[in-house]
């Protein structure tokens, strides 16, 4: 168990040093000088324009620039954002907890409402309420997300506000301050809910279909359990397996899939600085955000292979 | 005489894309308590589905007439509640491949107790354990640790954890290796006798039942075709379908069943050869110093337990795993180790899988399947000519017919035709054939045994059987080889081993192989 813990917890070491890497090289690609696009609209000198990339550090061979990224990368250091003039980790910690507040709301309501749907979906197949849920889901899954959140905000008229996180003038004391978040988290939540429950609805339904025939529910009604305690006890944990997998791995996919959510809704988290950090491009930002995001993927990988452990005993004994 | 368990005029029928089919066609069968009903025939003929309707266990799309009536109360008139206070407290079912039919997240203990605590039955599962002899520790353990015997008696405890005064058991020792098959009806057996419940049991193999029932109903496309003692029934079969059935499962030491002279096949050069063969996974020994022969037209038998090695054995023969110690020779040449040398031998040595229908690709036409060897191995001249010589050596005539096939529009028997041709396709001097026939029907099982024995006689082909079955070696090897524990522990031709063994293994093999007693016992008496 120990060995298996230190495997998994070391390839995803790797991942990550190879993500550190491919975060330089990738927007070192893209199209755009940080520097023009810091004294656009400003008269200035050539020889300022190179003193500024001097302080910047871009006039060095990309090779040395690399080399200093990564020296200063794994004590830690992602440099300082060109734009605020801050260190990229402090920006990227105060950005984070609206995002994981965000994300983390969503995601457990629409895995609730995805794994729910998807049980009942599977255990009355065809039927109507299946046909129904199962359509509606697919359309949203479909939809733009950007759209569908400007369309909400539309639909709602004045009733949730459309942007932002909080009110400036509302009372600091805890609960006006969490009732005023709620309030703006209501528009981006729904929106990123309607997008992604779609996934959890028709893996779980899947997932519990090829269960539906298993030898083991026979036994189980045999046994003389009612129906509803045949799915509870002995479908859904055995159909669980795969979904569990899928909802960790895409949990880290939600992350940076808020990044339209959040430019829609300019909720003050780390997509919309990603967003931001991209019309620069601000390099060091970018590859602030990039790691952390993709860092996201990692982790949520190595959860879902640990928790598959937990939950399987065939794959705990193997 | 009053019934634990009557069906009255059973039919049960099923809704189809096709219409509507019948399974079960007025079926009238009684059983009282302590008494045991064998329920034999062919898969399809409707077996399973009278069990499932015993506790109204049938899919949504199933239509059923006619009365089955448990301690005189008719099943299909009962409330959902009283169907679900009827269910494994008054009857239970020993389900078929106890490997599906167990929870693979739930540890078995809990599976024993969960009817126990729905039915508020108060009991013990060691004790239950214990019944089956199994150890109290077991009740800790998840399925997929258990063996398949094992597995098998959980089944039966689990059955027993309400005390019923009925059990249904479904094929409850098919896939169990002879030993293990023995040990199971033995507790089968004991549990009916000491605890005076009624047991249905049903097989496809007529000899499991014979030597468990005491009533043997035999049916055929839904009907009961005949019934009566089981005695009786095996000894002196009426109907030709029980005849065929009986058949199928030779008696070894049976004369009428032994389908190869003892002058044929011998004398031929050595074909391969097998010299202090040693194969070893870590720190187990799979195979431990073997030494066998094939002689080019001669049908071995490889007979062993499962776990016995004789897979991993037939493995290394092939060049499919390189021994640890120990050469394997093909007409006096060791086995090249280049691929390419591999590749052009085993065009001389082919494999016959188990399970024909996991052996073909359900996307690859009947043509696909015979070519491909054809096209590995670049064989050149005319392809489609080939495969209709190689079908047509395997029976599947006229071969045309059968090209653009998938192997799920046909039968179990033409799948393994169909793998057994692609065999053929190459010319090969012997076939590998692991279990050739133990997913077959019992009609068409005969039936593949006697293409072996043709493919021998035509074209000079020789055959390593590997099999746990000793009624199969009686009827086609020409010898036999008994493995154990990695070890062959006897070799010989057929007569000698089989009708009198030397080494105490073989004994326990012999003795294990249920008896119909339908012909005189052998003349080996099993050592204590």
């Amino acid at each position: 168990m120990i060995r298996h813990l230190a495997g998994k917890v070391g390839g995803a070491l790797v991942s990550l040093l190879f993500v550190v890497a491919l975060g330089f090289l990738l927007f070192r690609v893209i199209p755009g000088d940080p520097v023009v696009a810091m004294t656009r609209g400003r008269p200035v000198t050539g020889d300022q324009l190179a003193e500024l990339r001097a302080r910047l550090g871009v006039d060095k061979p990309l090779t040395e620039q690399f080399a200093d990224y990564l020296a200063a990368a794994v004590r830690g250091d992602f440099g300082t954002s060109y734009v605020y003039s801050r260190p990229v980790l402090e920006l990227i910690g105060e950005r984070l907890w609206p995002t994981v507040l965000l994300t983390g709301t969503s995601t457990v309501l629409a895995v609730v409402i995805g794994l729910w749907l998807g049980i009942r979906g599977a255990w009355r197949r065809g039927s109507r309420s299946d046909r129904i849920s199962t359509g509606l889901a697919l359309a949203q899954w479909a939809m733009p997300t950007f759209w569908l959140g400007m369309l909400l905000s539309l639909a709602t008229g004045d009733l949730f506000p459309s942007g932002g996180m909080r009110y400036p003038d509302t009372p600091s004391d805890f609960v006006s301050q969490a009732v005023d978040v709620a309030h703006h988290m209501v528009l981006p939540c729904l929106t990123m809910i309607a997008v992604v429950y779609a996934q959890y609805l028709l893996v779980m339904r899947s997932s519990l279909l090829e269960e539906m025939h298993a030898d083991y529910l026979t036994t189980a009604r045999a046994k003389g359990l009612r129906d509803d305690l045949v799915r509870r006890r002995h479908a859904v944990p055995n159909a669980l397996l795969p979904t569990v997998t899928l909802v960790f791995l895409h949990l880290g996919l939600v992350v940076s899939g808020a990044i339209t959510v959040e430019t829609v809704f300019s909720w003050p988290g780390l997509g919309l600085l990603t967003y931001e950090a991209l019309t620069g491009p601000d390099l060091p930002l970018l590859q602030g955000t990039f790691v952390v995001l993709a860092g996201a993927v990692i982790a949520m990988n190595v959860v879902a292979d640990l928790l598959y452990r937990v939950l399987d005993p065939r794959v705990r004994a193997s | 005489m009053s019934s634990l368990l009557e069906l009255r005029d059973l039919s049960v029928h099923y809704r189809t894309a096709r219409g509507e089919v019948t399974a079960v066609r007025s079926v009238s069968l009684g059983l009282a308590a302590g008494q045991t009903l064998g329920l034999a025939g062919e898969s399809g003929c409707g077996k399973s589905t009278v069990a499932m309707s015993v506790l109204r266990l049938l899919p949504r799309t199933a239509r059923v007439e006619g009365q089955v009536l448990l301690d005189g109360e008719d099943v299909r008139g009962m409330s959902w509640g009283r169907l679900r206070a009827v269910r494994w407290a008054a009857a239970s079912v020993v389900f078929q491949g106890a490997m599906h039919a167990l929870n693979p997240v739930h540890r078995v203990g809990e599976q024993i107790a969960e009817p126990m605590r729905l039915h508020g039955v108060t009991g013990s599962v060691s004790a239950l354990l214990d019944q089956v002899e199994l150890p109290a520790r077991a009740a800790r353990a998840y399925p997929h640790e258990l063996s398949g015997g094992q597995k098998q008696r959980v089944m039966i405890a689990m059955a027993l954890a309400c005390e019923p005064r009925l059990v249904v058991a479904d094929e409850p020792t098919t896939a169990l290796d002879v030993v293990v098959q023995a040990q199971v009806l033995d507790v089968l057996k004991r549990l009916v006798s000491e605890r005076g419940i009624g047991l249905v049991m049903i097989s496809h193999d007529l000899s499991v039942l014979a030597s468990t029932c005491d009533r043997l109903a035999v049916m055929r496309h839904g009907q009961v075709v005949e019934e009566g003692p089981a005695r009786e029934v095996i000894t002196s079969p009426t109907h030709p379908h029980t005849q065929a059935l009986a058949a199928a499962f030779p008696t070894v030491g049976d004369p009428a069943s032994r389908q190869v002279t003892p002058s044929e096949g011998a004398g031929g050069p050595v074909l391969l050869r097998a010299s202090d063969l040693h194969v070893s996974f870590g720190a187990t020994k799979a195979v431990a110093g073997v030494d066998l022969e094939v002689r080019a037209g001669e049908i071995v038998a490889l007979v062993g337990q499962s776990g016995s090695g004789k897979t991993t054995l037939a493995r290394t023969l092939l060049g499919l795993r390189k021994p640890t110690s120990g050469r394997v020779l093909f007409e006096g040449r060791e086995l090249p180790r280049s691929a390419s040398g591999l590749r052009a031998y085993r065009r001389q040595v082919q494999l016959v899988l188990q399970d024909p229908t996991s052996a073909l690709n359900p996307r690859h036409s009947v043509y696909e399947a015979v070519a491909e060897g054809l096209r590995i191995h670049r064989v050149d001249g005319d392809e489609s000519a080939r495969v209709a010589e190689a079908l047509s050596q395997a029976e599947l005539r006229p071969p045309e017919l059968f090209f653009p096939s998938l192997p799920h529009e046909l039968s179990g028997g033409q799948r393994q035709r169909v793998v057994i041709a692609g065999a053929l396709a190459l010319g090969p001097r012997l076939l590998v054939a692991d279990e050739p026939v133990a997913s077959l029907d019992a009609s068409v099982r005969g039936e593949i045994l006697a293409l072996l024995l043709r493919l021998r006689r035509e074209l000079g082909l020789a055959a390593l059987v590997i099999t746990h079955d000793l009624g199969l070696a009686w009827t086609i090897a020409d010898r036999v080889a008994v493995m154990y524990r990695g070890e062959l522990v006897e070799q010989g031709t057929v007569e000698q081993v089989l009708l009198s063994p030397r080494h105490d293994y073989t004994r326990t093999l012999l003795a294990a192989v249920p008896h119909a007693q339908r012909s005189t016992r052998p003349n080996w008496t099993s050592s204590p």
